[in-house]
């Protein structure tokens, strides 16, 4: 199959003999050979620093890190003017944060999250709180459905200033109803934070459709490498953020009596960018552009809806979401009502089969499924019926020998 | 490979069973099966925060004490059947043990059992981390 011969990590075997299984996806996504061979060739022909010197190899690399944004911001469906490289969604939300909100919230002002949201769209917002005063309002799920309570979350907006919301659930893989949650957060006033990481490797997301005023995304969920992403901001609002980070890159002249600041994403760049990662990324999207995004979604969908099904009929597992639903996305999570969560993992990872065990960054969903943590098997383009088929096979055998 | 440490024969017994077995899963079988047989259990009752053990992903508690003669005695629990059977053999091999003596015992049986792959510091799963403890609370105990 052309997809699996793309990715070198596939073929592997674990220490133990067993062929890998690869459904941690929703943690990272295995990289194609083209996204390593975009970065190694990066270091071994044109390694320079990017914006800085007028030689070859600056020249090069300056180049190809700004056809990177170009092909990335497309990818989005907004102009590279409006894309912000961060480390990762987490940074990109912390960079609302600081440089957004800092400047223009004060006590009064009401944040929304979810009881969905990752802990890096909740701690910042804390944070905020305790330094100027602002109000966090969490809009419960309904532990029935896994879905976001909307009829709350209408009654949670009124007055807020900013909606923050996680587009897709790391943990339930519920896609919340975002158009609804624009429309509903923008006839109150407030402006919205999509939180993307999860969604942008399953779903088309076009930033100037979707009218959302900032969306994060992380490179290293969609075959990109780690330590990029990026915070895609609408042109206006671009205008009303201060300052994050200050130093070199961000400024247009510096003299002893003070400094004057580029504009644009250049303001919010401060210091030598992750060029090499920023080419990873742009390979990484130049290879997903051979798919239509609904495809994957789709393939995707297949795996995680036929392996909850099959999983429910193994006696005592618990299923957290609603995979088999159209809205949900390639993550099922999982406990035994007698196997832990841990031991579940370990008996796993024994048969090849690599899952994630924990609170997913998501401890107040984990409050409000009255559960300290679970199983997750989280699937992506090159994963197989096949391998789903060998995983529900390899937990029966799990449940029958160890309970 | 006993080296240095001062291993029971109950311990050595345990290794050579586990030693037996055909493969990962049987090993985990046998460490299940240990998980039942603790003999000083800690029971869920007097878990608390000052007993628990941090960096474990599973919730992990241990407590520590010398019986009238001065010896050794590890009271143990864990939710997780895998950090709990590493209890178990951990409370058989230094249950009546001089405390100076648990001071000195390194974690490697734990290697000879061939559970090695499942206790790398980074799996998180606790069994270093307890073991650390016991051997704080070792060391504490000799004073």
């Amino acid at each position: 199959m052309q997809i699996r011969s793309d990715f070198p990590i596939l073929e592997r075997k674990l220490p133990n003999g067993k062929q890998l299984v690869y459904f941690d996806n929703a943690a990272t996504s295995q990289k194609p050979r083209c996204v390593i061979t975009a970065m190694s060739d990066f270091y071994e022909q044109y390694n320079s620093n990017a914006h800085r010197a007028n030689h070859t190899l600056a020249d090069e690399a300056t180049t190809a890190l700004e056809e990177a944004r170009v092909n990335i911001a497309n990818f989005f469906g907004t102009s590279p003017n409006q894309l912000i490289y961060t480390s990762g969604a987490t940074e990109a939300i912390n960079l609302v944060a600081f440089s957004w909100a800092r400047a223009n919230l004060s006590k009064d002002d009401i944040v929304v999250l979810t009881e969905m949201e990752h802990h890096a769209d909740i701690v910042p917002w804390q944070q905020l709180s305790k330094e100027i005063g602002i109000e966090v309002r969490y809009v419960p799920i309904d532990i029935e459905t896994f879905k976001l309570d909307m009829e709350a979350f209408s009654i949670a907006i009124i007055d807020a200033s900013l909606v923050c919301v996680v587009h897709t659930s790391n943990v339930l893989g519920v896609r919340n109803p975002v158009e609804e949650i624009i429309q509903l957060s923008h006839s109150v006033g407030a402006k919205v934070l999509l939180d993307c990481a999860q969604s942008a490797p399953h779903e088309k997301i076009n930033f100037d459709i979707l009218g959302a005023d900032f969306i994060a995304i992380s490179a290293h969920k969609m075959a990109g490498p780690t330590g990029i992403g990026c915070l895609l901001v609408k042109e206006n609002i671009m205008e009303e953020m201060a300052p994050f980070m200050t130093g070199g890159s961000m400024i247009k002249t510096v003299t002893t009596k003070g400094s004057t600041f580029q504009d644009g994403h250049a303001l919010f760049e401060t210091g030598t960018p992750r060029i090499a990662e920023a080419i990873g990324w742009g390979a990484a999207v130049e290879w997903l552009n051979q798919f239509d995004m609904a495809d994957i979604n789709s393939h995707v969908h297949n795996i995680a809806s036929w392996t909850a099904k099959e999983m429910r009929k193994i006696p005592g597992i618990v299923i957290y979401g609603n995979p088999e639903e159209s809205d949900s996305s390639g993550a099922v999570s999982f406990l035994h009502e007698s196997i832990q969560s841990l031991d579940m993992a370990l008996l796993l990872d024994e048969g090849g089969f690599a899952v994630r065990t924990g609170h997913h960054c998501a401890q107040p969903l984990m409050d409000a499924l009255n559960v300290p943590s679970t199983n997750r098997a989280s699937f992506w383009v090159y994963n197989t019926m096949e391998e789903a088929k060998s995983f529900i096979e390899h937990l029966r055998y799990i449940v029958e020998r160890f309970t | 490979m006993n080296g240095d440490n001062i291993w029971s024969n109950n311990l050595i017994s345990i290794i050579e069973e586990f030693q037996d077995c055909f493969d990962s899963m049987e090993r985990y079988e046998l460490l299940f099966d240990y998980a039942k047989k603790h003999p000083t259990p800690l029971p869920p009752e007097d878990w608390n925060d000052s007993n628990k053990i941090i960096g474990c992903q599973s919730r992990a508690h241990v407590s520590c004490n010398l019986d009238e003669d001065g010896n050794f005695v590890l009271r143990g629990g864990a939710d997780a059947q895998i950090v709990q059977g590493l209890m178990s053999i951990t409370a058989i091999a230094v249950n009546g043990m001089a405390p100076d003596s648990v001071s000195k015992m390194t974690p490697n049986y734990a290697e000879e059992m061939g559970l090695q792959s499942s206790l790398t510091p980074s799996r998180a799963n606790g069994f270093l981390n307890m073991f650390r403890r016991v051997q704080e609370e070792a060391t504490k105990l000799v004073k």
